[in-house]
């Protein structure tokens, strides 16, 4: 009896112990490592309070790395969910064309991070890349992709859009193909046009793809980090320097443990209050059947 | 032996009593029928019985063996589930060979088994088919290959026929007597088809609500039922139940004691308006709707005791809506406030139908 | 509605386009890694390179102890898979199958786990991994991806779905709880496993940031780590050596991508939708 009580608990425990090892336990630990002052050698690990916290709040760079952070993510989900909806409805038809055009725009999103991002710098090669061989071709010359901080962010953008964009339109045709035929059926009996069904029928039904889309790009952008290290080191002057590439630096290479904790932290909160904020929210208005 | 006893048998499900002190005795080698509305607690009676969920308090016997905390696996006892509950990842043999492998049974007599029984339900060549490549039917051979394999001591059926179309449900119905004759094992089975459990129980327990209101054989059953509920329960029309203050103008004064009169349609004769006898109850009705079935007619009628259902074997009568009910005072059943059964001692000659000077106008029966 | 020849050609053009658009970067990383170091520098670039040069990929395989990041990430890869298999499918099913205390606890758990980006919790795994004395090694590696949310998650949602009788028909056959998960549920779940397994085992051989977080020393480094060191071969990059690298790299998942397109396609689109 007592063994039939126990056994779920024995079946969750080693899924539970890992997750307490690597992500419950790191998270208090860095927390706790967000109130102390540590170079990583040192064998104490003085307290400081909020010192951190203030300090970061007040480094002009770390507010740079938030804001290069916040733009990264925002306008990568909004341009890989807006792009990959219209080719969603372009692409949601029947044939070898479309499937072999599916296949295609789907490849990068199984391909290393590491081989996208040093293909994409030669493409975006100032003297020799692809890029701007094909901009020439209109006269468009030199453009310094990843070299000037004007466009450096840009760049990583476009690639993580590039990268994503087949993965998010598979999704959005999976889920236009959830949507059931007769509605269209019932629009189109009552003369809707084009744009409105796209608007009162299909978006609305699309939402909860939509929402979930948002939360899991915002999340994943949150965390970008291997272009950055292979294309750009975070430069130039900053402008690539993002969340986790700063946290990687300021332990790994400035030894800096209780900064680069805090600065995790401080992601932390904000991926908390947005996600809560979001569910709270948006979450009542999406369309669930 | 494999008697099957149920001692104060209580379930509860969080705060809901779902069978209340149940005390039952199944026979061995019955073929017993658990029938009651949806809800009454059939199948968790049954589940009960299998070992798959446990009493809240009581006991079960098998045999003189208390299983109570006994695992399922261990109880020598099949199931047919209403699905079918097949392993749709296995083919038919593997199928019906998973329990022998589970009780160790080696291989060589395990292909024995597997033959003798796939012979009898007539599967043989469907044995390395997977389940979604067979009809409803042969889904249905295989639970039941599956189950009696086994060779268990006990056979539990949950509605196993529920998914079948009628025509195969008829024939499975033939199929499963004969099977309980061949095995001659208990059979429990579960519906809530009352037409199924008449005609295939020779034992039949009746619930409601998670208590039980009867058990007889099929025949006790029709024409001796303990209630209201049962007299409702069993019979197609139901049996018509009117307050007996409703009835007073056609009683009388002897069977006043009663709360409720009820007499079966089928007992029930359409006469023409003079026609009057002594012991019998006449009631001046209107004819509401008539549904003819072929061999009989059944019609709903109203007169100033309420609405009734009255079946007859004869022609329909299509050139009146007028006529009179002529119910026999002997098959007159009484209810008392709580809905039990009065039996009566009254004893009276009712007059033959053959003895009577004016024909019927339309005669039932 | 549009059989305008027209709009055809616009049509047919546009896919074109998109195809170019997202298949021509490979084109070029494996006709690059052919070229001569002088070719790659031609301008506009030669699609078809003059001739094979080979030795590109010899001479990437043999610039770095390749033979040994190519069997750590085959080690990292599956060793991964293996676990998480051995926790997510007992988890999934006692989350799926059992009423207890603390169920919902434990898997909202779980669900927070899924929620946090695990890129930005490395420096605590890091210092955490060196108190178990586990850093740069292939145990660091696998042992914070020892099992997933996600699949248990997947894998929960499949369980619950097959129907209560069938795991009671099995108990009356007498088969054990171990045995109804190995013989009744995992067969059945076998399309969402096979999805879980592409999906982990793409995840992790491409990974890059672990390794580079983890490791120091070449004993236990992977082969994204050994791709991305070409880059620093003396001074100038030699595109057509670091493009054969890649390709070693991006192989095995196009061998796999190849034979299994659609299923993981499906597999990936499946693990977004639901
Ligand atoms: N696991 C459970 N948890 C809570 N309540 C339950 C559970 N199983 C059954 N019940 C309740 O117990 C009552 C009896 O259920 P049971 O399945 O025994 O009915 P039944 O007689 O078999 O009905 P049917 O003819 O519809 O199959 C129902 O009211 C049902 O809601
Ligand atoms: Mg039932």
């Amino acid at each position: 009896m007592s063994w039939i009580k126990a056994r779920p608990y024995v079946m969750i425990f080693p899924a539970i112990l890992v997750f307490t090892l690597f992500f419950l336990y790191p998270i208090g630990y860095m927390i706790f490592l967000s109130f102390h002052d540590w170079n990583f050698v040192s064998p104490v690990k003085e307290f400081v309070g909020f010192s951190n916290f203030t300090s970061l709040m007040e480094d002009a760079k770390f507010l740079q790395v938030l804001r290069n952070t916040f733009m990264y993510s925002g306008l990568t989900v909004f341009l890989t969910i807006s792009i990959s909806l219209l080719l969603a409805l372009w692409l949601n038809k029947k044939g070898a064309m479309y499937g072999m055009v599916q296949g295609a725009i789907f490849s990068p999103h199984i391909i290393s991070l590491v081989s996208i991002s040093m293909l994409w710098m030669w493409i975006m090669d100032t003297d020799y890349g692809l890029l701007n061989w094909f901009l020439g071709l209109f006269g468009i010359t030199n453009i310094p992709w990843l070299t000037d901080p004007k466009t450096s962010l840009l760049s990583l953008i476009i690639v993580a859009v590039w990268k994503g964009i087949g993965y998010y339109t598979l999704i959005f045709i999976a889920g236009l193909q959830s949507i059931p035929r007769d509605i269209y059926e019932a629009a189109a009996l009552d003369d809707t046009n084009r744009i409105r069904t796209f608007f009162k029928l299909t978006l609305p039904m699309l939402s909860p793809t939509l929402f979930f889309l948002t939360i899991i790009g915002l999340i994943g952008s949150f965390q970008v980090f291997e272009t950055i290290s292979i294309m750009t080191k975070g430069g130039p002057i900053n402008s690539t320097n993002t969340i986790v590439y700063y946290i990687y630096e300021n332990g790994f290479r400035f030894f800096k443990i209780g900064y680069a904790s805090t600065a995790g932290v401080i992601l932390l909160l904000i991926i908390g209050i947005f996600t809560v904020f979001y569910f709270k929210l948006l979450g009542r208005k999406v369309h669930y059947q | 032996m494999a008697e099957i006893r149920l001692e104060n048998i209580v379930k509860k499900f969080n705060e809901d009593t779902v069978v209340k002190n149940l005390n039952l005795t199944i026979q061995d080698g019955s073929f017993t029928v658990i029938v009651g509305p949806s809800g009454c607690g059939k199948s968790t009676t049954l589940r009960m019985i299998a070992g798959l969920e446990a009493p809240t308090s009581g006991d079960i016997w098998i045999g003189d063996e208390c299983v109570t905390h006994t695992e399922p696996g261990k109880r020598n006892i099949a199931m047919v589930f209403q699905n079918y509950a097949l392993y749709p990842t296995m083919t038919v043999r593997k199928n019906i060979e998973f329990g022998l492998v589970n009780k160790k049974v080696p291989k060589a007599e395990r292909e024995v088994l597997i033959r003798e029984i796939s012979d009898i339900v007539g599967l043989t060549e469907h044995l390395d088919k997977k389940p979604q490549q067979l009809s409803g039917g042969q889904r249905q051979r295989v639970a039941l290959a599956r189950a009696m394999v086994k060779k268990p001591k006990v056979f539990i059926l949950d509605e196993p026929l529920s998914n079948l179309d009628a025509k195969l449900r008829g024939q499975m119905r033939r199929e499963l007597i004969e099977l309980h004759q061949k095995l001659g094992i208990t059979f429990i089975y579960v519906t809530h088809d009352q037409v199924e459990a008449m005609s295939m129980g020779d034992q039949i327990i009746l619930l409601d609500k998670g208590v039980m209101q009867q058990v007889d054989n099929p025949m006790k059953m029709y024409h001796d039922p303990n209630n209201v509920f049962t007299a409702e329960f069993i019979g197609t029309p139901a049996m018509n139940i009117v307050k007996r203050t409703e009835m007073d103008r056609y009683l009388p004064d002897l069977f006043k004691k009663a709360a409720f009169v009820g007499f079966k349609p089928e007992h029930a004769l359409l006469v023409d308006e003079e026609w009057a006898i002594s012991n019998y109850v006449i009631m001046e009705s209107e004819i509401l709707t008539t549904e003819t079935l072929g061999a009989e007619t059944i019609y709903a009628v109203r007169n100033e005791a309420g609405m009734m259902n009255i079946k007859s074997f004869t022609e329909p009568i299509t050139n009146t809506k007028k006529i009179h009910v002529a119910v026999a005072y002997d098959k007159l059943y009484f209810f008392d406030i709580a809905e039990e059964r009065i039996r009566h001692s009254y004893s009276h000659n009712t007059i033959p139908l053959s003895q009577v000077k004016k024909p019927a106008l339309v005669g039932g029966n | 509605m549009k059989k305008n020849p027209f709009w055809k050609v616009i049509n047919g053009i546009g896919l074109l386009l998109l195809i170019c658009i997202f298949a021509l970067p490979f084109v070029w990383m494996i006709s690059t890694s052919f070229k001569t170091l002088g070719e790659t520098m031609t301008f506009p670039p030669n699609w078809i390179p003059n001739q094979l040069l080979w030795e590109n990929f010899s001479k990437a395989w043999n610039s770095g102890p390749f033979l040994k990041y190519f069997l750590n990430s085959t080690i990292v890869s599956v060793g991964i898979l293996i676990l998480q298999f051995a926790t997510i499918i007992p988890a999934a099913y006692a989350f799926a199958r059992y009423r207890f205390k603390g169920n919902n606890f434990f898997f909202g758990v779980t669900m927070v786990t899924l929620m946090i980006p695990t890129q930005l919790i490395f420096l605590p795994v890091y210092l955490q991994m060196s108190a178990f004395g586990l850093l740069d090694s292939l145990w660091g590696l696998i042992l914070p991806f020892a099992s997933s949310a996600f699949g248990i998650f997947l894998l929960r949602q499949s369980f619950k779905q097959v129907p209560e009788e069938l795991l009671e028909a099995a108990r009356l056959d007498q088969a054990s709880e171990w045995k109804i998960i190995i013989k009744i549920m995992v067969p059945m779940a076998k399309p969402v496993l096979i999805t879980f397994a592409m999906f982990s085992f793409i995840a992790h051989w491409n990974d890059y940031f672990w390794p580079l977080v983890m490791t120091t020393t070449e004993a236990s480094r992977t082969l994204p780590l050994g791709i991305a060191k070409l880059r620093e071969v003396d001074g100038g990059v030699a595109w057509n050596i670091l493009m054969a690298g890649n390709l070693i790299l991006v192989i095995p998942i196009l061998i796999i991508f190849f034979f299994g397109q659609r299923q993981i396609i499906r597999a990936f689109v499946y693990t977004g939708v639901k």
